[in-house]
């Protein structure tokens, strides 16, 4: 794992693309902290620089993860890899926690403006509010990194990688105004939930080469769900919100930005990226099985 | 060292071996030998952990695949048909990179490195970025990367492709200076690679096995008639006429006839030695034996014997990356 770490890190700042990430990190958050932390005298960073500059992670997260899987397999070396004694994990937490690193690089500059802001007469209060907010910012670029190394690990090709990255973070982005679009009752819900039992009754029948287990399955998922609509069809609707609001990556950020500190925020980021490496270490584990 | 028993395996339901089952005995050189498609490529994936097999059971140095293959990948050294290399990286970093990832100690890596570098010859081009080497050089630190970590197996899937021939020479060398020490499995379709430098050959023809064996044991067990081959002094008609007479003998062919010299060839129906009694017909006729010796079926006339048999075209692909693209 940490000879997979080194190499990643090594590798991204060998050629251009680490330092021409950073740059472009670097230059938005400062034209914003110029503009707005110091042209206007406000101490609050977590809202005028970080907050306003989360557009730039769409860009820049799935650039920085377009190659990490893609580009092994393309060239092969996912050979190297998956016949060394390293287990799978340990392969996919070396990339991600070099990822992550390169990432620290843009945040650690923010920390110098932090106390940038400090010394120019911030109070205490706002500097740990404008602290936690990065951190904050900081594990929600980590998340991001774990869906954009998922959604390398998928392809061989390192620009399917960086678009699907880009439009799965955009639709993060707009979901929450996406999700206003979707008020209506049960009955939208449970055709959405039906939907995706379908779609999860395809996937285990052609995984389990089993037709009658399909079918099952897609019965169940439709019996449950018609129980639930006629007994309980608020749940439904409350679980629709729920799953809706879940997609909403960035959305919860905003907690850390109205200066508070909420470990369920957090505990989001973290399960994210946990989810999503586990989705990348099985996809890769499948492979063999092809 | 491998055990394999009735494996299979299929991509998206088509078969690419089908029911192999052999042991891979300790220190010995195995050549795994077919024509393109023939599955090769697939069998070294599956003993390396890379893929998985659809069905049958694999052994590993002890090991069983793919339950145990964090212990069983660490025993294996492998060379994939095409080398996995960095090409920003240099041969020094990028040895080093996979000596820690194989888990070397760190107290040992830096021998390890350059012993590996030196079996190879790559210690002129260490300092060198692997993008700017030649399709040679980059074949043996591809073999370099294999060797370390000091693996009991060495697999090596095609590896004197796109060398020319004093490379080729070479890396035969260091194939079979390796086989003193470790187990290898080499797979390859040129014949002559295969006869040179393996002490057992694995035939394989459309993901099945075919034979296994010594190379000059295949001969005698596919040849079941033996054939002789011959010098003598006389006229071709009475030597062609005095070995038919023989019995035993089924085929009797002329090679050449000049200065009163016949050279024959003739096939007996089976592997029973008949020197001396053609010795004695051809005495019986009145002619002089100036050379008389038994001959074996060369690899290459089994091969082709054997392949053709079990069918022309390959109808299974060889590399499985290429179609599982989702």
């Amino acid at each position: 794992m940490n000879a997979i770490f080194k190499r990643e890190l090594r590798s991204c700042f060998h050629g251009m693309i680490g330092y021409v990430l950073t740059a472009f990190m670097l230059v938005s958050t400062s034209i914003y902290f110029v503009a707005l932390n110091l042209g206007y005298g406000l101490t609050d960073f977590g809202y005028y620089t970080l907050y306003r500059t989360i557009f730039m992670l769409l860009l820049y997260i799935p650039v920085l993860t377009m190659r990490s899987f893609a580009e092994e397999r393309h060239s092969r070396t996912d050979q190297l890899l998956l016949t060394s004694p390293v287990p799978t994990w340990g392969i996919v937490l070396g990339k991600y926690f070099a990822l992550c690193v390169i990432f620290a690089v843009p945040c650690v500059v923010d920390v110098a403006m932090i106390l940038v802001l400090k010394v120019l007469g911030a109070t205490a209060v706002s500097t740990a509010a404008n602290f936690a907010s990065l951190l904050c910012y900081y594990l929600m670029g980590c998340a991001a990194i774990a869906v954009g190394v998922f959604l390398s690990s998928l392809t061989e090709n390192q620009i399917i990688a960086a678009i699907s990255g880009v439009a799965a973070l955009l639709l993060a982005y707009m979901m929450p105004s996406l999700r206003t679009m979707f008020t209506a009752g049960s009955a939208v819900a449970l055709a959405v939930f039906t939907a995706i039992g379908a779609v999860l009754s395809v996937v285990a029948g052609l995984r389990s080469r089993s037709f009658t287990l399909g079918c099952l399955t897609f019965a169940g998922c439709c019996a449950a769900l018609t129980a639930l609509f006629l007994l309980q069809s608020s749940w439904l609707t409350e679980a629709f919100s729920a799953v809706l609001s879940a997609l909403c990556l960035f959305t919860p950020f905003e907690d850390f930005v109205n200066s508070s500190f909420s470990i369920p925020t957090l505990v989001y980021y973290l399960t994210v990226a946990v989810l999503f490496l586990f989705f990348t270490v099985q996809g890769l584990e499948k492979r063999r099985w092809n | 060292m491998i055990q394999v028993s009735h494996l299979s395996k299929s991509y998206g339901g088509r078969p690419a071996i089908r029911d192999l089952s052999f042991t891979v005995e300790d220190g010995q050189i195995y050549g795994l030998l077919g024509p393109n498609g023939a599955g090769k490529s697939t069998i070294m994936n599956i003993l390396t952990g890379y893929l998985a097999p659809s069905a049958g059971e694999v052994r590993v140095a002890g090991y069983l695949l793919p339950e145990q293959a964090q212990l069983a990948k660490g025993c294996v050294g492998y060379l994939p048909e095409q080398p996995p290399l960095y090409p920003e990286m240099t041969v020094q970093e990028y040895l080093d990179f996979v000596a820690e990832l194989k888990g070397v100690k760190k107290s040992q890596r830096r021998e390890q490195v350059l012993r590996a570098a030196r079996r190879t010859g790559l210690e002129q081009v260490l300092p060198r970025l692997i993008r700017s080497l030649s399709k040679g050089y980059r074949q043996r630190v591809g073999i370099a990367q294999a060797l370390l970590g000091d693996p009991k197996l060495i697999i090596l899937d095609e590896p004197t492709v796109g060398l020319d021939p004093a490379q080729v020479i070479e890396i035969r060398n260091l194939i079979r200076e390796l086989g003193k020490a470790h187990t290898v499995i080499l797979s390859s379709h040129i014949l002559s690679e295969v006869q040179a430098v393996c002490s057992q050959v694995l035939i394989l023809s459309k993901g099945r096995l075919v034979a296994v064996g010594a190379p000059e044991e295949l001969g005698e067990k596919l040849n079941p008639g033996s054939r002789l081959r011959a010098t003598v002094l006389g006229d071709g008609k009475t030597v062609l006429a005095a070995v038919n007479a023989v019995p035993g003998i089924c085929k009797v062919e002329l090679e050449k006839e000049e200065q009163g010299e016949v050279t024959f060839t003739a096939e007996s129906q089976d592997a029973a030695d008949r020197r001396g009694q053609v010795s004695r017909a051809l005495s019986g006729a009145g002619c002089t034996v100036l050379a008389l010796a038994a001959e074996n079926k060369s690899l290459e006339e089994i091969f082709l014997a054997l392949t053709e048999e079990t069918g022309g075209a390959p109808e299974t692909q060889e590399h499985p990356e290429e179609e599982d693209d989702q």
